[in-house]
C-alpha cells in the first residue's frame, strides 16, 4: 500500500514540472512560434527561485523571482525573434545556452560553488494539507499534502483549456498559428499575440522551474532541468497541444520518473533508471508517428 | 561574401561589447579582462597551439552540425555521437595493442564508426517509422550520456581512481605532439578540407546541399533523398564521433566522467554562427576555443570566473546571428529608401 | 462624382531595389466599380496594399474623404471603412464560417468568453442581408472556393466597410461562377459601396466596371470610362504595344505514340478517388492540354506521373515502357518537367543559378561528372550555364547569383531551358505561365510550339483556357478525377470546355 502511494506521489511530482512547461509551450505552439526555449526558461526559474528564497527567506519571493527569471528570457526571445526577426530555432538554442551559462556563472559568482548549491536558508514551497480529505484512507495521502505548485498546475490545466478554446484571446491565438496572414488582415497584429503567448509560456515555465528547485528538491544544481524542457516539447507535439492530453502525457512521464526512483531501491543502476523517461519519450514518439502515418493514409 | 564578412565582424564586436557591459555590471574591468583572455589564448605560439588543440572537438562537432543543417537533417545528436565515438576509441585503446602507425588510424576509425553507429539509430527510426530526428537525437543524447556514465562507473571502471573513469588506453594510441602542436589539430584540418571538398565538389555534396535547400525540388530532379539522408546522418555522426575519439586520444587518454558535457551544444552553436558554412565553422570554432582557453587563464589574474565564457558564447551566437540577419534587412531598406527619394524628387 | 479616395504621387520601392509603384496619382469615387488593370508585376496589387496599410509606401500621400490618412496596419484601414480581399484567400480553414467572419471583432461576455450565439446571429443576418447563401456553422475547409471568397467579402461587410478592394477574385473561379460574383458586386455598388477591382482579364473588366485605370511597370498609364474603350485599346495600353489574340499554331502531323496513361486510379486513404480511371495518350509532335478547375485531380495526376505518389491502380507508359514503378531518376530519363510552382518544385531559390541549372543533368549527363560520378565537373557546368544564357537570352548578374535574384520570367526561362536540354521524348508542363508577364508568356508559348515542331510529346496542364486554345491541339477536361471530355481544339469552344469543367460529363 505504502509502495503504491509512494509510486503515485512520485508520479505526481515527476509530472508537475513537465506539465507546467508543456502548458506554457502549448501557447506558443498554437501561436505558431517554434519555441524550444522551455528548457532555458525552466532553468532560469529554478535558479532565481532559489536565489529569491535564499536571500529573502520566503518561498513567495522565491516563486516571484523564478517567474521573473523566466520572463527575462522570454523578453530576450521577443526582442530577437519577434522584433529583430532572428530565426526562432536559433534564438531558442542560443537562449537555452545563455540560461545554462548565466546560471552556472551566477552559481559561481553569487554562491561561490560549482555544481550544486544547497542551504538550510532556502525556504521550499510548502505542502498543502486539505482538511477532511486528508483523513480519507489511501485517497487522502495522495490528494492532500502535495506541494502547492502541484495544485496550481491542476488549476492551470483547466485554465489553459478555457483560455485557448473558449475565449477571444484563444481564438486569436490559434488563428496566429493556423494562418498569421488571416489574423493580420483581420486587424489583429500577429506579432502581438505571439509576444503574449511567449510571456504566458514563460509564466508557466517559471512555475515549473521553481517547482524543480523549491518543491521537487530544495537546491539548485547546474543544468538541473536535464532535458525536461525537451520532453515537454515532445509532450505538446504528441497531443497536438491539447491541455488535457498534455496532463495525461505528463502523468505518464511522471510515472516513469517515479518508477526509476523506485527501481533504484531494488538495485538497478541509477544510470539505467535515469534513462527511462527518455526511452519512454522515444516510445511515445514512435506511437505518435505510427498514428500520424495511419491518419495520413486515411486522408491526405 | 564581403557583406557576410562585415556582418560577422560587426556581430563579434557588438557581442564583445555586450559581454563587457555584463562584466561592468558585475564590477569587473572589461578591457583588462579581454586582454587577459586573449593573452592566454592567442598571445604567442604556445597559447595558440593550445587553442588549436582545444578547437578540435568544437570544429569537428561544428562541422557535423553544419553539414547536417545545410543538408536537411536536424541532427542535434552531436553530444551523443561524440561520447559514443570516444567510447569506441577508448574500448579499442584498452583491448587492442598495435604499433602506433596502426593503432592510431584504427582508433580513429573506431571513433568514426562509434559516432556513425549512434547517429544511424536516429536515421533508422526516421526511415522506418517516420520519427522526426529532431527530438529523437536529443533523447538519444541523454541516453548515451547515462549509458557511458554507467560504462565508466561499472564494467570499465579504473579501480585505482577516485571518480568514475576508465584506465588509460595503450600508449601507442596517444596522439603524438609535434613540438607544441598536437597532431589532433592536423587530423581536424584534414577533416575540414575533406568535408569542404565533398560538400562543394562531389556529386553527393551537390545533392546534399540541394536537398537541404529544397528537398522537393531535389527529389524531382532525380536525387535519392532517402539515401542522401542516411548518408548525411552517418557522415555527421562520424564527424562527431571522430571529435570524441580525438579528445580521448589527445587529452586524458581515457574516458573520464563528464567528457562530452563540455562540448554538448558548442558544435551546434558554432554551426549556427557560421551559417553552416564550412570555412566559417573552422573560423568560429577556433574563435570560441580561444575564448574557452583564455577564460581559464583570465580567471587566474582577474578574478572573473571562467564561467563567463559560457555566457559570452551564448551572447555571441545571438548577437552574431541577429546582426547578420538585421544588417541585411537594414542595408536593403536603406537602398530602397535612397531609390524612392530619387523617384520622388 | 466626388472623389472618395485620392492617391497623390505614390512611390514604393521594395527592398533592396524593386520599384513597384512609380509616382502614381489616381482617385476613386463613391459608389463606383473601378478596375485597375495591368500585367503581372505592373504594381496594381502593390498599389492597393499601400492604400490598405498592408505595405508602407515611401513617398506621396493618400486622401480619404478629403482628409490625409496613412494606415499603418490593415486594422486602421478597416476602422475607416476600407477592406481588401486578397488574391490568395486568407481564411483559417480549421475555423467555421462565423469564426472567420468575426475574428478580430468578436463579441465577448465576461471573462473574455466569446459570445458565440450573438456572433452567429449577427453573421446569419449579414448573410441574409446580402443574399450570400452561406452556412455560418460550416467549416471553411469543407466549402467551395467560391463560397470562401464570399466569406472574405462577408468578413469585410461585417465590419461595415464602404470600400471593397478585390485582388483578382475571378482567378480562382470557374467561368460559370463569375457572373454570380459580378451580380453581387453590382448589388453592393448600387447600395453605395465603392469597389476597387484588380484584374488582368480584360473581358471581365469591361463587363463589370464603371471606370478603368491602366498600369504598366509601376506607372499609371491612364484612367478611362469603361463605356468609351474596348479590349484592344486596353491591351495596347497595358502592354505598350499591339497584342495578338490569335494562335500562332500551324498544322503539324502528329507522330508515334509517346505517352500513355492506362486506367489510372489514385485513391486517398479514406476511399475517395482523386483520380478515377484516367486514360489518355499523347503522341510525338502533339500538344495535349488538360483543362479543369484546380483541385479536380491535376495535382495528383502530375505527382503520379513524376513518381512523387504511387497510383492505386493503372500504369503510365512512355514509348511503350512501363514507368509506374520506376524511381524518379529513371523516369527523368524519359520525362522533362516544368512544375507550376517555381519556388517550391522547380528550383531552389536560395541556391545559385548554376546549381539550379545542372539539376538532373548532374546525374543523366556523363560529361558533368568525373571519377565515375564521384566528383562534379564545375568547369563544364559553367560552360553549360553560359550556353544556356546565350541561347535562351536569360538576364542574369552572374552564374553564382541566387536564383531568387532573377525575375519571374528569367527564372522560368532557366527552368524551361534545363528541361528542354534533357534529351527526353515526353514533356510535362504544369501551369508553365502562371504569374508571368505577357512577354514571358509569349516566349513560353513559342517554346512549347517549337517542341511540337521538334516532335516531342507535350502534356500541358493549365487553368487558363485562353492559353490552352492558343497552343493545344487537343483539350482534355478533368472533373472530379475523371477525364470527362477529349476535344479537338478546332472543333470546340471556350463555353463548351467551361461547361465540362463545371458539370462533368452530364452537363454538356
Amino acid at each position: 500500500m505504502n509502495v503504491l502511494i509512494g509510486l503515485i506521489t512520485g508520479m505526481i511530482s515527476g509530472a508537475t514540472p513537465i506539465l507546467l512547461a508543456a502548458l506554457g509551450g502549448t501557447f506558443t505552439f498554437y501561436a505558431g512560434v517554434f519555441n524550444i526555449a522551455m528548457e532555458g526558461m525552466m532553468l532560469m526559474a529554478a535558479f532565481f527561485a532559489v536565489l529569491g528564497s535564499f536571500f529573502f527567506h520566503s518561498w513567495v519571493i522565491g516563486l516571484a523571482f523564478g517567474v521573473l527569471g523566466s520572463l527575462t528570457l522570454a523578453l530576450i526571445f521577443i526582442l530577437f525573434s519577434v522584433k529583430l526577426e532572428t530565426d526562432e530555432f536559433v534564438t531558442g538554442i542560443a537562449l537555452n545556452l545563455f540560461a545554462l551559462g548565466i546560471t552556472t556563472y551566477f552559481l559561481r559568482q553569487i554562491f561561490k560553488v560549482k555544481g550544486v548549491f544547497t542551504s538550510k536558508s532556502i525556504v521550499p514551497v510548502p505542502q498543502l494539507h486539505i482538511p477532511f480529505i486528508e483523513k480519507i484512507p489511501f485517497v487522502g495521502p495522495v490528494l492532500s499534502g502535495r506541494n502547492l505548485i502541484v495544485y496550481i498546475a491542476v488549476i492551470a490545466t483547466v485554465f489553459c483549456y478555457y483560455l485557448i478554446f473558449k475565449t477571444r484571446f484563444g481564438l486569436r491565438l490559434r488563428a496566429a498559428g493556423y494562418n498569421a496572414d488571416s489574423l493580420d488582415s483581420s486587424g489583429v497584429r500577429t506579432s502581438r499575440i505571439r509576444m503574449q503567448a511567449l510571456l504566458l509560456c514563460a509564466l508557466f515555465c517559471g512555475l515549473g522551474g521553481a517547482f524543480l528547485s523549491l518543491g521537487y528538491v530544495t537546491l539548485f544544481a547546474e543544468n538541473m532541468t536535464a532535458g525536461r524542457g525537451w520532453i515537454s516539447l515532445a509532450a505538446i507535439i504528441l497531443v497536438d497541444g491539447h491541455p488535457y492530453g498534455i496532463a495525461a502525457i505528463s502523468l505518464l512521464f511522471g510515472f516513469f520518473d517515479g518508477l526509476g526512483l523506485f527501481l533504484q531501491n531494488y538495485g538497478v543502476a541509477s544510470q539505467f533508471t535515469a534513462m527511462i523517461p527518455y526511452i519512454a519519450t522515444l516510445f511515445a514518439l514512435y506511437v505518435y508517428a505510427q498514428r500520424r502515418r495511419e491518419k495520413k493514409r486515411k486522408r491526405v | 561574401m564581403k557583406r557576410r564578412l562585415w556582418s560577422g565582424l560587426v556581430g563579434v564586436v557588438v557581442a564583445l561589447a555586450v559581454g563587457a557591459l555584463i562584466m561592468l555590471a558585475q564590477g569587473y574591468k572589461p578591457l583588462s579582462t579581454y586582454v587577459a583572455l586573449f593573452q592566454f589564448s592567442l598571445g604567442g605560439i604556445g597559447p595558440f597551439t593550445t587553442t588549436l588543440k582545444n578547437s578540435v572537438p568544437l570544429v569537428l562537432t561544428g562541422l557535423s552540425a553544419a553539414v547536417a543543417f545545410a543538408s536537411g537533417p536536424v541532427n542535434l545528436g552531436q553530444p551523443g555521437q561524440f561520447v559514443f565515438g570516444a567510447l569506441a576509441a577508448t574500448l579499442g585503446g584498452l583491448y587492442i595493442r598495435l604499433p602506433a602507425v596502426l593503432e592510431i588510424p584504427l582508433l580513429l576509425l573506431l571513433a568514426i564508426a562509434g559516432g556513425a553507429l549512434w547517429s544511424s539509430i536516429a536515421a533508422f527510426l526516421r526511415r522506418a517509422f517516420e520519427m522526426s530526428e529532431f527530438i529523437v537525437t536529443l533523447m538519444l543524447n541523454m541516453i548515451a550520456d547515462f549509458f557511458t556514465a554507467w560504462v565508466i562507473a561499472f564494467p570499465l571502471m579504473d579501480r585505482k581512481a577516485f571518480s568514475p573513469m576508465t584506465p588509460q588506453i595503450a600508449k601507442s594510441g596517444w596522439m603524438p605532439d609535434l613540438g607544441l602542436l598536437s597532431s589532433s589539430t592536423l587530423v581536424m584540418l584534414g577533416a575540414v578540407v575533406l568535408v569542404w571538398f565533398v560538400f562543394h565538389r562531389w556529386r553527393a555534396g551537390y545533392e546534399w546541399r540541394m536537398t537541404g535547400q529544397n528537398s522537393v525540388f531535389a527529389r524531382l530532379g532525380g536525387c535519392d533523398i532517402h539515401r542522401n539522408f542516411l548518408a548525411v546522418m552517418l557522415v555527421t555522426g562520424a564527424l562527431a564521433g571522430l571529435a570524441g575519439g580525438l579528445v580521448v586520444m589527445a587529452g586524458p587518454h581515457r574516458f573520464i566522467k563528464g567528457l562530452g558535457a563540455n562540448y554538448a551544444w558548442d558544435g551546434i552553436m558554432i554551426a549556427i554562427m557560421a551559417n553552416n558554412s564550412i570555412v566559417g565553422t573552422l573560423v568560429y570554432g577556433v574563435f570560441i576555443a580561444a575564448i574557452q582557453t583564455g577564460a581559464l587563464g583570465m580567471e587566474l589574474i582577474t578574478n572573473v570566473p571562467s564561467e563567463i565564457a559560457q555566457v559570452l558564447q551564448a551572447v555571441l551566437v545571438l548577437i552574431i546571428v541577429a546582426t547578420r540577419e538585421y544588417t541585411n534587412v537594414l542595408l536593403d531598406r536603406l537602398s530602397a529608401r535612397r531609390q524612392a527619394k530619387e523617384r520622388a524628387a | 462624382m466626388n472623389d472618395l479616395i485620392a492617391l497623390h504621387n505614390i512611390v514604393k520601392v521594395y527592398p533592396p531595389n524593386v520599384l513597384a509603384v512609380d509616382d502614381v496619382s489616381v482617385s476613386f469615387c463613391k459608389g463606383e466599380i473601378h478596375s485597375i488593370v495591368g500585367e503581372n508585376g505592373a504594381g496594381k496589387s502593390t498599389l492597393m496594399k499601400l492604400l490598405y496599410g498592408l505595405v508602407p509606401f515611401d513617398s506621396g500621400r493618400i486622401e480619404f474623404g478629403g482628409v490625409n490618412v496613412r494606415f499603418r496596419k490593415p486594422g486602421d484601414a478597416i476602422a475607416m471603412g476600407i477592406g481588401m480581399v486578397h488574391q490568395e484567400i486568407v481564411l483559417i480553414p480549421q475555423y467555421s464560417v462565423w469564426e472567420n467572419v468575426v475574428l478580430g471583432a468578436e463579441p465577448v461576455r465576461t471573462l473574455g468568453r466569446i459570445d458565440s450565439r450573438t456572433a452567429i446571429d449577427a453573421v446569419r443576418s449579414k448573410i441574409e442581408e446580402f443574399q450570400f447563401n452561406l452556412d455560418p456553422l460550416a467549416i471553411v475547409d469543407d466549402i467551395s472556393v467560391a463560397a470562401r471568397q464570399k466569406v472574405e467579402i462577408l468578413k469585410l461587410l461585417f465590419r461595415n466597410v464602404s470600400v471593397l478592394i478585390l485582388d483578382e477574385p475571378t482567378a480562382v473561379l470557374t467561368p460559370q461562377e463569375i457572373p454570380q460574383l459580378f451580380a453581387e458586386l453590382k448589388r453592393l455598388r448600387d447600395r453605395g459601396h465603392t469597389i476597387l477591382f484588380i484584374s488582368h482579364r480584360l473581358d471581365e473588366v469591361l463587363e463589370l466596371s464603371d471606370r478603368i485605370t491602366i498600369m504598366r511597370k509601376g506607372r499609371k498609364v491612364a484612367t478611362v470610362e469603361a463605356s468609351e474603350t474596348n479590349k484592344e485599346s486596353l491591351a495596347t495600353m497595358m502592354v505598350g504595344r499591339q497584342v495578338i489574340f490569335t494562335s500562332k499554331r500551324t498544322p503539324h502531323q502528329r507522330g508515334e505514340l509517346v505517352f500513355e496513361a492506362q486506367h489510372v486510379d489514385w485513391e486517398r486513404g479514406d476511399g475517395l478517388k482523386l483520380l478515377d480511371d484516367v486514360s489518355f495518350s499523347v503522341h510525338a509532335g502533339e500538344i495535349v492540354g488538360i483543362a479543369g478547375v484546380e483541385g479536380n485531380g491535376q495535382f495528383e495526376l502530375v505527382n503520379s506521373i513524376m513518381g512523387l505518389e504511387q497510383p492505386t491502380r493503372g500504369s503510365f507508359l512512355v514509348k511503350g515502357k512501363d514507368i509506374t514503378s520506376l524511381s524518379i531518376l529513371e523516369r527523368r530519363k524519359l520525362i522533362s518537367f516544368v512544375p507550376q510552382d517555381r519556388g517550391k518544385m522547380g528550383a531552389s531559390l536560395s541556391a545559385s543559378i548554376l546549381d539550379n541549372a545542372i539539376m538532373t543533368h548532374h546525374r543523366l549527363e556523363k560529361r558533368f561528372s568525373r571519377w565515375h560520378g564521384l566528383v562534379l565537373d564545375y568547369r563544364k557546368a559553367r560552360d553549360f550555364v553560359d550556353m544556356l544564357k546565350e541561347r535562351f537570352s536569360v538576364q542574369m548578374a552572374s552564374r553564382q547569383s541566387d536564383f531568387r535574384s532573377l525575375s519571374g520570367g528569367n527564372q522560368q526561362k532557366v527552368i524551361l531551358a534545363r528541361e528542354l536540354l534533357l534529351a527526353t521524348p515526353f514533356f510535362l508542363m504544369d501551369q508553365p505561365t502562371r504569374g508571368l508577364d505577357v512577354g514571358s508568356i509569349e516566349y513560353v508559348h513559342g517554346e512549347i510550339l517549337a517542341m511540337r515542331e521538334a516532335d516531342r510529346a507535350v502534356l500541358l496542364i493549365s487553368a487558363d483556357l485562353e492559353e490552352l486554345f492558343l497552343v493545344a491541339d487537343r483539350i482534355l477536361v478533368m472533373h472530379r478525377g475523371c477525364i470527362v471530355a477529349d476535344l479537338m481544339t478546332e472543333k470546340t469552344t471556350i463555353e463548351e470546355v467551361g461547361a465540362y469543367m463545371l458539370g462533368g460529363r452530364a452537363s454538356a
